[in-house]
């Protein structure tokens, strides 16, 4: 457990915006090579949006 | 509209997918899709618990118009991820009724020491914990629906041995005249 705590935070991101993308996937599609690119495709955008909000609230905070 | 894919029977399977995550799909003999729902929903589900030390997940019978601070929320989405969470209802039946708890505790409310010492010891973790097992309640709602209704596709039609879905449920007649050049324009 102390090997988690000395993780930083947004790495726990990454696990989950995987599991959310592959079951969003899945749910939408029957076969496999759209299932990994819709999950590849869905995972990219999230991370991407993500990565976004921290640039620009890092922006705003230099602006603050 | 029917399903492209065998849904066997689609109230059973949904019920089985509610039980354990992916059980439904199996056994409309999706097993691929089943162990993917399994693999992802349980391992973010038990993941957060450990991350929680198993007390980020219980359920208390209190009405949320009285007493919305200590109404647990998080346990309504936690539910859906089926047998695994099911002893934090049991449990929290059992102390409404003055009997102890059973499964050595497991899933149980904690006492106040119990919840207030965790915060310090674990800080962040609880909460991370608390969202993956959250987000992996919601999750089977998604492999729940699936298994009851098939998969909803994207925009545009899965092949079906080799032919789009729409071509294969409606081949054209032998007949038919080829379509006028422009004729949709």
């Amino acid at each position: 457990m102390s090997a988690l705590l000395n993780i930083n935070t947004y790495w726990y991101v990454l696990p989950l915006v995987v599991a959310i993308s592959l079951v969003y996937a899945a749910s939408r599609h029957e076969s496999w090579p759209r299932i990994w690119a819709h999950a590849a495709r869905l995972c990219a955008m999230i991370l991407g949006i993500l990565a976004a909000a921290i640039v620009l609230l890092l922006l705003v905070n230099t602006w603050v | 509209m029917a399903s492209p894919v065998p849904l066997k029977n689609p109230r059973v399977a949904a019920l089985l997918a509610w039980m354990c995550p992916g059980l439904g799909h199996i056994y409309q003999g999706r097993t691929g899709k089943g162990l993917l729902y399994m693999i992802c929903i349980l391992s973010l589900f038990y993941v957060g618990l450990i991350m929680g030390e198993g007390k980020n997940v219980y359920w208390r019978w209190i009405n949320p118009l009285n007493d919305p601070e200590n109404f647990r929320f998080s346990y309504v989405c936690q539910f859906w991820v089926g047998l695994p969470a099911l002893p934090g209802l049991i449990q929290a039946y059992l102390k409404s009724k003055g009997l102890g708890p059973i499964l050595w505790g497991y899933l149980a409310e904690p006492s106040a020491n119990a919840l207030n010492s965790i915060f310090p010891k674990l800080g962040k973790l609880v909460e991370v914990g608390s969202v993956y097992t959250i987000i992996a309640g919601l999750l089977n709602i998604l492999a729940i629906y699936d298994a009851k209704e098939g998969p909803a596709y994207g925009d545009e039609d899965e092949p079906v041995g080799g032919q789009s879905r729409a071509n294969a449920s409606s081949p054209p007649p032998p007949n038919a005249p080829a379509a006028a050049p422009g004729a949709n324009a």
